[in-house]
Order: C-alpha cells, then sequence, then structure tokens
C-alpha cells in the first residue's frame, strides 16, 4: 500500500493533537451549555480547587523524571497523597493543641522528610520497586495519620491557613502565588541545574547515566525527598481548601494525581511526562469536574468521564507513536 | 564490612531466612498474647476470612505473571456480585443460574480490560486505572449513588457458598483451595503457564518464539476477572446483598500478597505458592492484632507498617539469596 510520507507524518502529527483538541472540546461545549462557566471568576475558582492537586503533581512528575516513565517499574510515588494527608493532620492536631504554626510546620516538615527517605531507602537501598513501595507506603502513612487525628474530621481557621484561600495579593490569590513560585523553584531545581540535568539523564537512560558515573541511585532518592516536600506543601492547601483536615481526602487525592499526571504526558511534544504537562493535567481535570458539575450532570457520572478520559487521551497518543 | 562473625552469622541467617522468621515471630507473639489464637477455631477463622482475598490475589497473581497489573480486581469482584443479586432477586434464578451470570459480569471487566490493553495499546496500569474509574462511576449509576441491593431471602444454595460447609470445611475455604489447586496447576505445572511467565519475563523474545502473546493477554484478563468475581459471589452470599464499590478494599492487599509472594521466588516471579504465602500472612497479621483488642485506627496503622516492613524484608531477602535479579 503507497503510503505519501509526508502526508503520513502529517496525519500522525494531527492524531498527537487530538488529546487537546478534545480537552478543548470538551471545555468549549462546556462553556457554551453553562453559561457562567468560562468567566474570569469561575475560572479562578476552579484554579484554586486544584491547587493541591497540582503540587503533587509536581512532586510526581519529579519522581517520573528520575526514575523513567514505565508505569510498573519505573519512577512512580503514589505515597504523595498520603505524605500531603499526614501534613494537614498534624498541623490541624498540634494546631488544636495551641502550639504556634510555626512549629506545628516544622514538626509536619520533618514527618514527610521522613516519609520521603524511607521510600528513597526502599527503593534504591533495598531494592524494591517504587510502584509497590509507595503503595504500601501510602497505606502505613494514612494508617499513622489516622492514629494522629482519630480519624476525626478537624476545623482549622489559623489566619494564615485562611489566608491561602481568601486573602489576594495584586489581585490574584495568595494561594495561587505561593504554587506558582514552588512550581517555579521546582522547574529551576530541575531543569536549570546540574542537579536537574543529572536527574533527567539519570530517567532518560537509567545505564547510559550509570555509564557516565551518575550516582543513579541518590539522584532517584533525592527525588523521593523532593516528592515528600511538595507532599509538605500541599498539607497547607488541604488544610485551606477544605477548612481543615478531614479522613478520606487522600484516596481522591491520589486518583486525580495518577490521571493528571499521565494525562499530562499526551501534552508533551515526545509525549513524556513532565511537570507542566502534569500540573496542565490537573487543572484540566479540575475544570472539567467542575465543568460537568456545573451543567447539572449528575456526580455519579464523574468517574466514567474520567476514565473515558483517560482512554481516549492514552489511546490517541500511543496512536500518534505508532504512527510515526 | 562486619567486624565479628557472629553477627555476620546473625546477618545472613536472616537475609537468607529473614521472612519465615518474621512469619514464626508474629505467630508466636499472637500465640503468647492472647492463647484464643493457637486454638483450632480461630485458625480456621484466619483461613476462612482470608478466602475471598485468596481469590482475589489469585487473579492479580496471574495478571502480574504475564507482566501487567490490574487496578480493577475491585470492580470485577463487585460487577461479579451485582450480577448475581440481581440475577436471584429480579430474574429469580437458581443459585447454578446466578453463580453464571456473576461470573459472566466479571468477564465482561476482564474484556474491557482486552480491548482497552490490546486493541488500544494503553498500558495495563492505565487502562486498569480508567476501568476502574468508570467500573465505579457504573455501579454508582445502577445503584442511584451507592446504596446497597440486599436480598433477604436468598436461596439457602447461594448462602451455601459462604456459610456452608463440605464436611466440616467451610465452603469458601473450600473454593478457595480448589481454586489454588488450578491456578498452582496452570500457571507453575504447565505449558500455558510456562508461556505467560515468558511473556510477562520477555515479552519480546515471546513473540519471536512464536506465542500468541495477545490471545494470551485477553485470556489471561477474563480468567483473572471471573476468579475476581467467584470472590464476589462468596461475599454477596456472606452478607445477602451487594455493595457497590465494595472491592476496593481488597485491591491494596492483593497486591501486596502478590509481591510478597514474588519476592519469596528464587527468581522473583509471582507465583501462585508465594501468593498463598503472602495472603496467609496479612491473615494473620490481621487477625493477630485483632485478638489484641487494640483500638480500630491502631490496628489500621499497625498492619500499615508491618506491610511495608515484610515488603521490604521480603525483597532484601531475594537480593541476599540472588544479587543478578534486578
Amino acid at each position: 500500500m503507497p503510503i505519501n510520507p509526508v502526508r503520513h507524518r502529517r496525519i500522525s502529527e494531527i492524531i498527537g493533537y487530538l488529546p487537546l483538541i478534545i480537552f478543548a472540546g470538551v471545555l468549549l461545549y462546556i462553556g457554551l451549555s453553562a453559561p457562567n462557566f468560562l468567566t474570569f471568576r469561575n475560572l479562578e475558582l476552579i484554579v484554586m480547587q486544584s491547587l493541591p492537586v497540582v503540587l503533587v503533581c509536581a512532586g510526581l512528575g519529579v519522581v517520573v523524571m528520575a526514575g523513567g516513565d514505565d508505569v510498573v517499574s519505573g519512577g512512580i510515588d503514589l505515597s504523595i497523597p498520603a505524605t500531603a494527608v499526614l501534613s494537614a493532620g498534624i498541623i490541624a492536631v498540634m494546631l488544636t493543641q495551641g502550639w504556634p504554626l510555626i512549629v506545628c510546620g516544622i514538626v509536619a516538615f520533618f514527618a514527610c522528610i521522613i516519609v520521603g527517605l524511607l521510600n528513597a531507602a526502599l527503593v534504591t537501598r533495598i531494592g524494591m520497586t517504587p510502584l509497590l513501595t509507595t503503595l504500601a507506603m501510602f497505606v502505613a502513612v494514612v494508617g499513622v495519620n489516622n492514629v494522629i487525628t482519630s480519624s476525626r474530621r478537624i476545623n482549622v481557621d489559623h489566619p494564615l491557613i485562611v489566608a491561602l484561600r481568601a486573602q489576594d495579593v495584586l489581585g490574584i490569590p495568595l494561594g495561587i502565588v505561593v504554587v506558582v513560585v514552588v512550581l517555579a523553584v521546582i522547574y529551576f531545581v530541575t531543569h536549570q541545574t546540574r542537579w536537574g540535568l543529572h536527574l533527567q539523564a539519570a530517567g532518560g537512560s537509567r545505564d547510559a547515566a550509570e555509564i557516565s558515573g551518575l550516582p543513579v541511585r541518590r539522584l532517584f532518592g533525592q527525588s523521593f525527598v523532593l516528592a515528600a516536600f511538595t507532599g509538605f506543601i500541599c498539607g497547607f492547601f488541604v488544610l485551606a481548601r477544605g477548612s481543615g483536615s478531614s479522613p478520606g481526602v487522600q484516596d481522591n487525592l491520589m486518583l486525580e494525581m495518577v490521571l493528571a499526571t499521565f494525562l499530562g504526558a499526551a501534552f508533551s511534544a515526545r509525549r513524556v511526562v513532565t511537570m507542566w504537562g502534569a500540573v496542565l493535567g490537573a487543572v484540566l481535570v479540575a475544570a472539567i469536574s467542575i465543568g460537568f458539575k456545573s451543567m447539572g450532570v449528575n456526580v455519579f457520572w464523574t468517574g466514567l468521564i474520567k476514565g473515558s478520559l483517560i482512554v481516549v487521551v492514552v489511546a490517541f497518543a500511543a496512536l500518534a507513536r505508532r504512527g510515526r | 564490612m562486619e567486624t565479628s562473625t557472629s553477627t555476620n552469622m546473625i546477618w545472613v541467617l536472616l537475609q537468607r531466612f529473614g521472612f519465615l522468621l518474621v512469619f514464626a515471630a508474629f505467630f508466636g507473639l499472637f500465640a503468647v498474647w492472647n492463647p484464643v489464637f493457637l486454638q483450632g477455631g480461630n485458625l480456621l477463622n484466619v483461613i476462612e476470612g482470608s478466602a475471598v482475598l485468596m481469590i482475589i490475589a489469585l487473579g492479580m497473581t496471574l495478571i502480574v505473571a504475564t507482566g501487567g497489573i490490574d487496578l480493577s480486581v475491585g470492580i470485577a469482584l463487585d460487577f461479579g456480585a451485582a450480577f448475581a443479586v440481581v440475577a436471584l432477586k429480579s430474574y429469580g434464578m437458581d443459585w447454578f443460574g446466578a453463580a453464571c451470570a456473576g461470573l459472566i459480569g466479571g468477564s465482561i471487566v476482564g474484556l474491557f480490560n482486552a480491548i482497552l490493553v490490546i486493541g488500544l495499546r494503553v498500558s495495563p496500569f492505565l487502562a486498569t486505572l480508567s476501568t476502574f474509574f468508570i467500573g465505579s462511576s457504573v455501579q454508582r449509576i445502577f445503584t442511584n449513588g451507592g446504596g446497597p441491593i440486599s436480598h433477604r431471602r436468598m436461596p439457602e444454595e447461594f448462602r451455601n457458598l459462604a456459610l456452608g460447609d463440605i464436611y466440616g470445611v467451610p465452603t469458601e475455604a473450600v473454593i478457595a483451595t480448589v481454586l489454588v489447586v488450578l491456578y498452582f496447576l496452570v500457571l507453575e505445572r504447565s505449558i500455558w503457564g510456562r508461556r505467560i511467565h515468558a511473556m510477562g519475563m520477555q515479552r519480546s523474545a515471546a513473540i519471536v518464539a512464536g506465542i500468541r502473546v495477545n490471545r494470551i493477554l485477553i485470556l489471561c484478563f477474563i480468567v483473572a476477572s471471573m476468579t475476581c468475581a467467584a470472590g464476589g459471589l462468596i461475599a454477596a452470599a456472606n452478607i445477602r446483598m451487594f455493595t457497590p464499590l465494595s472491592g476496593f478494599s481488597y485491591l491494596l492487599d492483593a497486591i501486596a500478597a502478590v509481591f510478597v509472594g514474588a519476592a519469596l521466588h528464587p527468581r522473583g516471579r509471582p507465583n501462585v505458592l508465594g501468593t498463598v504465602a503472602g495472603v496467609l500472612f496479612l491473615g494473620m497479621v490481621a487477625n493477630g492484632l485483632n485478638l489484641m483488642g487494640l483500638n480500630f485506627n491502631t490496628k489500621d496503622a499497625l498492619q500499615g507498617i508491618i506491610l511495608v516492613s515484610a515488603l521490604a524484608l521480603a525483597v532484601a531477602q531475594q537480593r541476599a539469596r540472588n544479587p543478578l535479579v534486578s
């Protein structure tokens, strides 16, 4: 069958853009059916809602960057949402006991870093697969957090936490500013420094990086600690979004994190997981869930829509790769 | 480097028999803590209580052996339970028809996975994750928000799947044992099992060797989900109702059991006997912690910590035995 190579490539390029086109189409459809969807105020709300997911996605993006993007054998950290909830739980419990926020923050920080170090040790020292390690760690950390909070909801009304949700800086919500700063720092560290270059080399081709003499295992371990740090920051946003710590937040956060991060891969030119792709994915997923809700679609359908989105986007990404 | 040879010896021993020692240590601890633990009735409880997890973990073993992972085992369980309960309640089928309906319901989930993985070339992780999302949503839509469908006047024969006994052995334990034996024969002692392991280890080599990879994969997904649906039948018979989204709680334990089992294998492969050991370990820990009379949250946390440690130890032991396994 004679195929015009130029036309063939163009077709596969168009297929490659299809995920974005589908997303744009769905959003446009929602925008037309729900009149207030595309207002500035609503878009701002959507971004605010997605902040916790954005943060954990950035953390997961770093781990995938360092470990390669094979889901089962490469880098993945499913424990970040649990770390976030642990951070939120510790801060909430200590605040109700009357500790100053800074002390709570320090304790939560160390607890989260310990989780990151444990992940790193189990993966790089003992040699467990990241998927398994972090899944088991998720269960353990959530268990510990339930002991700390006694599985109760704890209200938090500390002015700083409330400010993350309600305060504006130069017309932009403080929460968005903080997250953008955190993302910029992570981006700088992973893309503009020698360490970041090594990290990407380690994930891009483990063998090549090892032969070049990079400390691949240490780099991979460090990415877990950085991921745990994003979990720590995310804890504050979990508190801000929910006005406190409530049990069960972690499950949805984990599913949305995985969904957004791997959807994000479809937005990158090389179909790999990137931090920006993950962040964009997180915002789009939030936009679509909120959009369908504001259209009056029953919430029972959201899982179906999300699941179908993964399939469509990932399948088209696979098609585009095959066409090339 | 260790300076003293005796600590070195202990280290080597720990690495070689670590998991077995931990198993024994926990067993001893629970037995000393509460003598009830050792009574025959309680040990039977452990086995009976692990039956559903055992069945789910078998399905998971099969998929992990093909080189994938199945996050939708819970959905297959739910579908099995739902189809059976609806067949009994709304269509008045007898227990056998209902059981078949349940298994068919489960196989839909497997077929869907197979279409995504083979037809659309989505990776098993993402494919089964989306099956999980879609399946959960379908259950919510079907039950109008997730309310259970109860069927109080369930036929005696169907109830016996969970509550009956065959010569004094609980039926669910018998079903689980039969499935374990079947899985063992197929996966570890037959040519099909060889092919499955071959494609799990080196997909491209298996294709070159002429193994019909896609056909085997489709069959594996369907068989695994039907197995999970069988677990769903027992779960439904046990509580005389279908509770939507109840299968999710088995997912993490099933994955953990399979990987503990894989770590116990000399070459690090998922295998049926290892999975059985993993499931029994998890069941024993859950039962023992219950008998300690701990607070629910503490018990949960301890179980999680023990899970992480057990996995770490099992993998470390495997590394020590065979450093070349990646």
